[in-house]
């Protein structure tokens, strides 16, 4: 970029949005700095929403985030409505408009649901958290869909609550991203924790007499009391529609987080380019990693450092505690490291090695400096 | 500034070590140190980054 922005405006105020202001201002710019956040809320940690805070001994302010220091005008409770980047405005929902010179687009994503009705329940904001929380309370009957990381803990959290928990999903639970040795390992543990599983080819949410039923394939019903669906995201980007940018799927950034000079992306919008082509990551880490990069690129262009991933996520569900270092999905079956095979539970310290030689460490209810996970990582590391 | 540590809530992860390597890192029983907690200037604003790369907001500056 010719000359350094002056007027940054960040599309979001979630983790990614956060990061890219404090890195933003960490990097020396002291001009004006604006972020809209379409929560009229403070900015709050999502990992806490599907495990701490499910918990019934939970401490309610699990989610809560240190108050920013950036300095910047926040306005909250206002979504992005449309863009104009020849012009460099960004229109708000309440007909505001904005305008700036440097622009991060870290608009999230939502929840994607099966159904049409209000009470097919999700889990993706504080306010479905707290929606969540309050109704299994009562311990009703819960039917989750959704195999992944999120359906599982849900059902994890709310089995500990005292509900009757069935999953139902179409693929092992876990084995999508952990492949079929911890898969296993998760749904042996959660069957003996009282998990009722379903693996069908095709759920479906239908409408039955106003209310949101599962259908598994062969055309059974799955009724409870409360229905849950957990079947991944969709990455806010409508608002950009007519805008010359990509609209109605994640943005493609260069390694830099950059969709244009003047244009940077980050977090669960945000599609980055890896060995199998652009692709999202949308976990805590990532959006942390990629809003640092944007930044950056976006005050001092190509001098800026590109992105290097290391993705790292973590799991808590039915006793078992999974730090996962490296990439996923994980196939075929790990090298143990350290802990005890026969003990399915651990704690073991596992290692998938990839063709690329970089390899995927995960410590299983084990113990270790996350760090040190890390450089098990690596090519040729050694314990 | 300080950096304070609300030690029940630190989970482990790391990510603040990641980001300040110099002011803090995890031990071998996974229980975080804080090596600088006085922190000024440059150091401020890495130990600003560890605060905000911690998702169970473990850390404080005050």
């Amino acid at each position: 970029m010719a000359t350094p922005p002056r007027n940054i405006v960040v599309v979001g105020n979630g983790i990614a949005g956060l990061t890219a202001a404090d890195t933003l201002r960490a990097g020396g710019f002291d001009g004006d700095l604006t972020i809209v956040g379409a929560e009229g809320r403070p900015a709050y940690s999502r990992p806490a929403l599907s495990k701490a805070l499910l918990r019934s001994d939970a401490d309610l302010a699990s989610h809560e985030l240190p108050p920013p220091d950036h300095g910047a005008t926040e306005l909250l409770g206002r979504a992005a409505a449309a863009l104009d980047p020849g012009r460099r405005v960004l229109m708000l929902d309440d007909g505001s408009e904005l305008g700036y010179d440097g622009l991060v687009i870290a608009s999230g994503s939502r929840a994607r649901r099966l159904g049409t009705l209000p009470d097919e329940l999700v889990l993706r904001t504080l306010d479905d958290a707290m929606r969540l929380r309050e109704r299994i309370t009562s311990r009703p009957d819960l039917v989750v869909v959704g195999g992944g990381p999120l359906g599982m803990e849900v059902a994890s959290g709310a089995l500990q609550a005292g509900c009757r928990v069935t999953l139902v999903t179409n693929e092992p639970p876990m084995e999508r991203q952990l492949g079929t040795h911890l898969g296993e390992t998760i749904t042996e543990t959660a069957l003996a924790r009282g998990l009722t599983l379903i693996v069908t080819p095709a759920a479906r949410v239908v409408d039955r007499g106003g209310r949101s039923v599962a259908e598994l394939a062969d055309g059974r019903l799955i009724e409870a009391d409360l229905l849950l669906t957990a079947v991944g995201d969709i990455p806010n980007t409508e608002w950009l529609a007519g805008s010359g940018l990509p609209s109605g799927g994640a943005l493609p950034v260069d390694s830099r987080g950059r969709l244009r000079p003047d244009i940077v992306a980050a977090g669960d919008v945000a599609a980055v380019p890896t060995a199998a082509g652009h692709a999202r990551s949308p976990i805590w880490h990532s959006a942390i990693e990629q809003a640092r990069v944007a930044a950056a690129a976006l005050l001092r262009g190509d001098a800026s450092s590109e992105l290097h991933a290391r993705p790292y996520f973590w799991t808590e569900q039915f006793d078992l505690d999974l730090r996962v270092a490296g990439r996923t999905p994980l196939v075929g079956e790990p090298e143990v490291i350290d802990g005890d095979v026969g003990a399915p539970e651990g704690p073991a310290l596992l290692r998938w090695r990839h063709d690329d030689g970089t390899a995927t460490a995960v410590a299983l209810n084990y113990r270790i400096p996350i760090p040190r996970l890390r450089r098990l990582c690596e090519a040729s590391a050694v314990v | 500034m300080r950096i304070e540590l609300d030690r029940p809530r630190c989970e482990g992860h790391g990510l603040c070590e990641e980001a300040a390597p110099d002011l803090m890192h995890l031990d071998d029983y996974s229980d975080l140190v804080i090596d600088v907690p006085e922190v000024e200037g440059e150091a401020l604003e890495r130990a600003r980054a560890a605060v905000r790369a911690c998702p169970v907001a473990a850390l404080r500056l005050v």
